[in-house]
């Protein structure tokens, strides 16, 4: 290419980062589910809702609730340990 | 296994920042925005479905192969590009490198340049920047600075600021996808404000002034190309603000009756820092009073708002002081904590004034600082006098400003450091 020049990526977009590989369940039958409720109004229903579909028509043994006090900050670390050391399956929410 | 489940607005967030903390497979379930808002048979039905596809998604078998290892390198990559300028910026327009303006393209040349200014090394991680956790090294906020149109020597305010914005306690992640306008503001405090021509005084938080301006937007620029927050994408702010695109002052100094903003958080004198605020904007305060009484008297019921996220969220609200109401205060023999007290104890906000689900919302995020709520509950603004910011800058005239914050965040300050 003739009157090129060359500019830097001002990105980290190509920076990359170590990937998870997802580990599916099989089945969800005596199963621990874990919610985290991000506080946002009418979230805790949600979580109500989804935790008694679970719980009576999808064989799920226990299901563990977590509601934050603010949705803009993380869970604090000692919850998501329990919750990683008690849970099959973790439910997020994020939004509005 | 972990499933997230969006509002359907914030599903864009969701798989980019799921991509960003190393989960690219994260399966994502949508229920409808806004989501607050629905009935509660309307939230029965979406549980009925979230369930039906978070069963499918923890069964669903995943191919092994899509592990990807961590890069060390973070050299940044050269691309090579007619110099013809409309090309370079429609490159940076086309991969999203802009904040909307023309950018000075960032040359090897000068981005060495700039480098000269620090003695850190090229490749050294500054810091890891929410919400993609982009490392920050010394040659991108050096290559950002330079599109922003920065100085060289700007370059260690920049370092310092981009650690400063990284410190827990300011929640960039939060900052950076809000639907809150928030924005950073800069301020600059210490000798290194007059050596870079930082404009403290008339309209400066306005145009004109070279280093004001483009060390504010080299900030955006970090925090986008960076940080990962481009706009309609991570960041999700619902309007934004005019300081989203820069945000960036000196204090002055030099007609502040008290000590500066640097002493008072335990820097001396003749050193320099860079403070960064989570703000949500300015709202101005005129009064052509000269009695101290009346002036805080209605400065701080301006402040009270039942539609703010300090009281919401027990945030760490700013005054920006002009000099005239600062001389004002001194005259009265009232000094910086004086003040404080004085804005705190009158803006206390009746929290019947407040919208039902808002007080039931600001019950639950303050019950261990203010229990339960009586109908004649007044919230204060922050939690003690001593967390509200005051600075003192401008020139002649008597406008003073509010700066709201975020609510969830505080101020950081970091020192700037030299090359020797």
């Amino acid at each position: 290419m003739s009157d090129s020049i060359f500019i830097l990526n001002p990105s980290s977009a190509g920076q990359c980062k170590d990937q998870q590989v997802r580990r599916a369940l099989d089945g969800l039958k005596g199963k621990v589910v874990g919610f985290v409720d991000n506080s946002k109004p009418n979230f805790n229903n949600l979580v109500d809702d989804m935790a008694e579909f679970l719980l009576n028509h999808h064989g799920v043994s226990k299901v563990i609730k977590h509601r934050k006090t603010l949705a803009s900050i993380p869970a604090p670390a000692d919850v998501m340990s329990d919750l990683e050391r008690q849970c099959d399956l973790v439910i997020t929410g994020s939004g509005d | 296994m972990a499933v997230e489940v969006c509002s359907t607005a914030f599903v864009s967030l969701g798989h980019a920042q799921a991509k960003a903390l190393g989960y690219a497979e994260l399966p994502i379930v949508a229920v409808p925005h806004p989501f607050g808002g629905l009935s509660r048979d309307k939230t029965r039905e979406a549980a009925e479905k979230c369930v039906a596809g978070i069963v499918l998604a923890a069964l669903e078998k995943m191919p092994d192969s899509s592990k990807v290892l961590a890069s060390t390198d973070f050299s940044a990559e050269a691309i090579e590009v007619s110099a013809d300028p409309d090309e370079i910026n429609r490159l940076n327009r086309d991969r999203l490198w802009s904040d909307g303006l023309p950018v000075v393209p960032a040359t090897a040349e000068r981005v060495q340049r700039m480098l000269s200014c620090t003695p850190r090394k090229r490749n050294e991680v500054v810091a890891m920047l929410a919400p993609a956790f982009g490392a920050a090294t010394v040659e991108l906020i050096a290559i950002n600075a330079v599109m922003a149109g920065c100085d060289p020597e700007y370059l260690p305010v920049l370092i310092a600021a981009t650690e400063a914005i990284a410190d827990s306690s300011f929640n960039l992640q939060g900052i950076q996808t809000t639907t809150n306008p928030a924005a950073a503001w800069l301020i600059v405090n210490g000798p290194v404000a007059r050596r870079l021509g930082m404009n403290s005084g008339i309209n400066c938080l306005g145009q004109g002034n070279w280093a004001n301006a483009t060390l504010g937007r080299a900030l955006r620029l970090i925090m986008q190309n960076i940080g990962g927050a481009l706009s309609g994408d991570m960041d999700r702010a619902t309007i934004g603000q005019p300081g989203k695109y820069l945000f960036c002052c000196a204090e002055n100094e030099q007609e502040n009756p008290w000590e500066p903003l640097h002493v008072e958080k335990g820097y001396r004198p003749e050193q320099s820092t860079v403070t960064v605020v989570g703000a949500e904007g300015t709202l101005n305060l005129n009064t052509h009073s000269k009695n101290a009484d009346e002036i805080l008297r209605i400065f701080a019921q301006t402040l009270a708002r039942p539609s703010g996220n300090d009281y919401f969220l027990c945030g760490q609200p700013w005054i920006i002081l002009c000099p005239e109401h600062a001389a004002v205060m001194k005259k009265a023999g009232l000094s910086k904590l004086d003040v404080k007290r004085r804005f705190w104890a009158g803006s206390q906000l009746p929290v019947r004034y407040m919208t039902d689900i808002d007080r039931n919302l600001t019950q639950v995020r303050r019950r261990s600082e203010l229990g339960e709520f009586t109908s004649d509950t007044t919230l204060p603004i922050c939690s003690a006098p001593e967390s509200l910011g005051i600075v003192v800058c401008g020139s002649a005239g008597t406008h003073s400003v509010y700066v709201p914050s975020f609510g969830n965040t505080r101020s950081v300050t970091r020192e700037i450091v030299w090359s020797a």
